[in-house]
């Protein structure tokens, strides 16, 4: 009996000391932390968690977690062991933008991608029944003939579409007030309501409102984009250079871990990211919601994300000179 | 209103969503039985839970604890003439004289089957309203919402129990807690006091936590008694309470009505509800019923009304986010934290989420109805429970709930504060449910408002140039109007005692 025991205890006490070295990641569910709040977009990234959550056998939620322009969320996930158990939804604004503008004290190199998600380009919409502009000139025009006059949202105040539609405003010498909410989902029932004059939609909510909404310009120098919503025009068609091109002014996503994930945990979850936004399924269900999967592989990250913050800098000028101009009235 | 449940049925009708209702129920039930505990206090600790489902059973699961748990109060109230939840306090009126004719096993079989009936009767109107009142309400715009806000809290505020002035000083502190955090408008911070875990202000879950439950629980060490244990009559299943329920259809129906719209009104809740229809019931009743003797009556009315009020509660919910009391503004934060707005928009882009709800809501009642008369024998093993084994139970699960939500040890700490701060005003007879109100509705008000003002060509008159919104101000300024009468009529009378003393 003894000896039955003494057996029984050193099994014991191998499978306790093997057991963190057998178990496989992952043990158990995997969060994201998402930096908006919840809308067409969070539905996006719900697509790549719920095709990658079966690929690895767990749930992966996507956290809606809003404030301080995505900073809360990248916060609220450094604060997290690095497990590969919390994951970044690395939007442009907290990775690139927050940082530019002395909000946060990260860098982009500060964490290890795993895969890009998806690119979607914005655009500027009015309601579908509108008769005072035929195109984005007129628009403009009247915007920049009597300052002040038209209401617009490009849903949170200093996020990249507002930064696009500011550089596009600035260039055009247009000034429109501006009427922030807490995602641009929110504002279209407004602009339907007849409150707001135009606002800066993404595919997404695009999508979902296109009996109510005519889109009068894609802020984007990519012919894809134009298929997004619809085969609308590029801004460039109406003679506009915003001096912003490819990525920039697009919204974006990479889906990132701690800087200090083991490799092996990293290796795991790229491989079953990878798989996935290279899956046609997944890559249909994203396309058909109006998110272009952008399909940079993590050691593309470098060439990827680097140069998009030179041409952010113009985007941040021009919510400065928005200010002054709007101050001004 | 068809076409609702038509989408909302392949989401719910799975295992998962199926038993989480049913489970719910039960958990509901259980809590709401254990005096101080209640739905909201239910909701809260499952919330953690909820958050790691999908929507629907998530949301199931949430509102059968809301709806069971609103049913449960009333078992503690007829036994031990205790409620188990403010919402059952007029159910004693009756429950407890019952009880001590040896009629007990009837009493708890008629709470339970109005609450269930009532809840179903609740749930009807919920399903043909709340598509009507999301219509309508996308006519609302910026100027609209800000009014709404203004009459959810000040109603909040004087129709909760205890001083009006009390009432309009929690709502105040509710809102003064909703400053805290980013501005949307300027991405500035507010009183983050350069801690990134305030940088969206302290997360409602651990204030609700703190407030409620940690209160409660300091209430209850506070009064001793760890190891008492209840003498409970014996209880069998028995379904013999349907038969007398059909001698109270009139009165069922009504009370489930007035419940409904009682609930309907931000904050007006089912504790008031249960009340008004109970008086309603004992005015309108035959002269040999004897309200207050143990009128069968007596204890239909009451169920039947603070459950047919959860269902009045989730219209303005989730037809215009505006919660309808305290356990509706934490389902409406569940809701936000699985992804979906509650308003217009959820009806317009997620039809199928809230068709799903509203099959939960229904099918809970339906639950509620088989397995509260099934469990009766197990309730009153649960009332013996001492509270030595209770609050250490409370505790537990009130601590892992809080921190499994973030993962957040800072959660615990706001937990913790406001639970000093909650036993404080309690103490203090200070109303707890209108700073969670205030705390929703407070960035509903501020932005609105400043939304406005930027919108406006015109000042202030935006306000009152949209017939909605200058209709809504009209209420606005009736009910200041009826809490400075009531502050004023309170004063006088206190100045009038102390002249005649």
């Amino acid at each position: 009996m003894k000896m039955l025991n003494k057996v029984a205890a050193a099994a014991f006490g191998l499978a306790m000391l093997g057991g963190p070295a057998i178990a496989e990641f992952p043990e158990r569910n995997i969060q994201i932390m998402y930096p908006w709040a919840p809308g067409a977009t969070m539905a996006a990234s719900q697509v790549i968690a719920d095709a990658m959550g079966q690929k690895l056998g767990v749930n992966i939620s996507v956290v809606s977690t809003p404030g301080a322009g995505g900073v809360k969320a990248f916060e609220t996930a450094l604060a997290a062991p690095a497990d590969g158990y919390t994951l970044f939804d690395g939007y442009v604004a907290p990775l690139v933008l927050q940082p530019m503008q002395g909000n946060a004290d990260w860098s982009y190199t500060d964490f290890t991608p795993l895969w890009s998600a998806t690119s979607n380009a914005f655009a500027i919409a009015v309601r579908a029944d509108e008769d005072r502009f035929a195109d984005v000139t007129a628009l403009l025009d009247h915007a920049a003939a009597n300052p002040g006059d038209l209401r617009y949202s490009p849903g949170s105040a200093g996020a990249l579409p507002h930064m696009v539609a500011a550089k596009v405003m600035q260039t055009t010498g247009a000034v429109a007030q501006l009427v922030p909410y807490p995602e641009i989902d929110n504002a279209v029932r407004d602009l339907r309501g007849g409150i707001l004059d135009f606002i800066v939609i993404n595919p997404g909510v695009y999508n979902i409102n296109k009996d109510d909404v005519k889109i009068l310009s894609v802020l984007s120098t990519l012919d894809r984009s134009s298929e997004t919503y619809g085969g609308a025009p590029l801004i460039g068609a109406a003679g506009i250079d915003m001096g912003m091109s490819n990525l920039s002014p697009m919204g974006w996503d990479w889906w990132l871990v701690h800087k200090e994930t083991p490799a092996d945990v990293v290796a795991t979850l790229q491989a079953a990211m990878g798989e996935v936004v290279n899956d046609p399924t997944v890559q249909k269900k994203l396309l058909d919601m109006g998110y272009v999967p952008t399909l940079f592989s993590p050691d593309q990250y470098q060439e990827i994300v680097g140069p998009v913050a030179k041409e952010l800098q113009g985007g941040i000028d021009a919510i400065s000179w928005e200010k002054e101009k709007l101050d001004a009235l | 209103m068809f076409d609702l449940l038509t989408l909302g049925a392949p989401l719910f009708f799975t295992w998962q969503a199926v038993l989480l209702t049913a489970a719910g129920i039960v958990a509901g039930l259980f809590i709401g039985v254990l005096p101080g505990l209640g739905p909201l206090m239910g909701i809260v600790l499952m919330l953690p839970v909820a958050f790691h489902l999908p929507p629907i059973p998530a949301m199931g699961m949430l509102i059968a604890i809301y709806v069971g748990g609103s049913a449960g109060g009333s078992i503690s109230a007829i036994l031990l003439r205790i409620p188990g939840t403010p919402l059952a306090a007029a159910t004693l009126f009756d429950g407890y004289p019952m009880a001590q004719k040896g009629r007990a096993q009837d009493a708890i079989g008629l709470s339970i089957t109005s609450s269930a009936i009532g809840g179903l009767i609740g749930g009807l109107v919920l399903l043909f309203c709340s598509p009507l009142l999301a219509a309508f309400a996308l006519r609302f715009g910026p100027p609209e919402y800000a009014a709404m806000a203004l009459l959810g809290l000040l109603t909040i505020a004087v129709v909760s129990e205890g001083s009006t002035l009390k009432g309009l000083i929690a709502g105040g502190f509710g809102l003064a807690l909703a400053t805290m955090g980013t501005d949307e408008f300027t991405n500035a911070y507010r009183f983050t006091f350069g801690n990134f875990n305030l940088t969206s202000g302290p997360h409602i879950v651990p204030v609700v936590v703190g407030l409620f439950a940690l209160s409660e629980v300091f209430f209850q060490i506070e009064s001793g008694n760890f190891l008492a244990s209840p003498n409970i009559q014996k209880l069998r299943v028995s379904f013999r309470a349907l038969r007398l329920l059909a001698a109270h259809k009139v009165n069922l129906v009504r009370s489930a009505l007035i419940g409904t719209l009682m609930g309907a009104i931000p904050g007006a809740g089912g504790d008031v509800s249960a009340f008004i229809s109970y008086a309603v019931a004992r005015r309108m009743a035959r002269p040999g019923e004897r309200y207050g003797e143990g009128a069968e009556g007596g204890v239909v009315a009451t169920e039947a009304a603070n459950n047919g009020c959860c269902g009045g509660a989730l219209i303005p919910s989730l037809s215009l986010g505006i919660p309808g009391d305290a356990s509706t503004a934490v389902l409406l934060a569940a809701l936000f934290l699985l992804g979906f707005f509650p308003g217009p928009e959820l009806f317009r882009y997620n039809a199928d989420i809230a068709g799903g709800i509203f099959i939960a809501y229904l099918m809970g009642n339906i639950v509620l109805l088989v397995m509260g008369i099934v469990l009766v024998p197990f309730f009153g093993a649960v009332l013996k429970v001492p509270k030595a084994w209770l609050l250490p139970a409370v505790l537990l699960l009130s601590t892992m709930g809080t921190y499994a939500l973030q993962n957040s040890v800072f959660d615990l700490w706001v937990m913790l504060v406001f639970g000093a701060i909650g036993y404080l005003l309690r103490r203090a007879s200070y109303p707890l449910a209108p700073i969670i109100i205030g705390m929703i509705l407070g960035p509903v008000l501020e932005n609105n408002f400043r939304r406005s003002m930027l919108i406006s060509r015109d000042g202030l008159n935006i306000f009152i140039e949209r017939p909605i919104s200058a209709t809504i101000l009209g209420l606005v300024a009736i009910m200041l109007v009826y809490a400075v009468f009531t502050i004023l009529r309170g004063h006088l009378r206190h100045a009038s005692v102390v002249n005649s003393e």
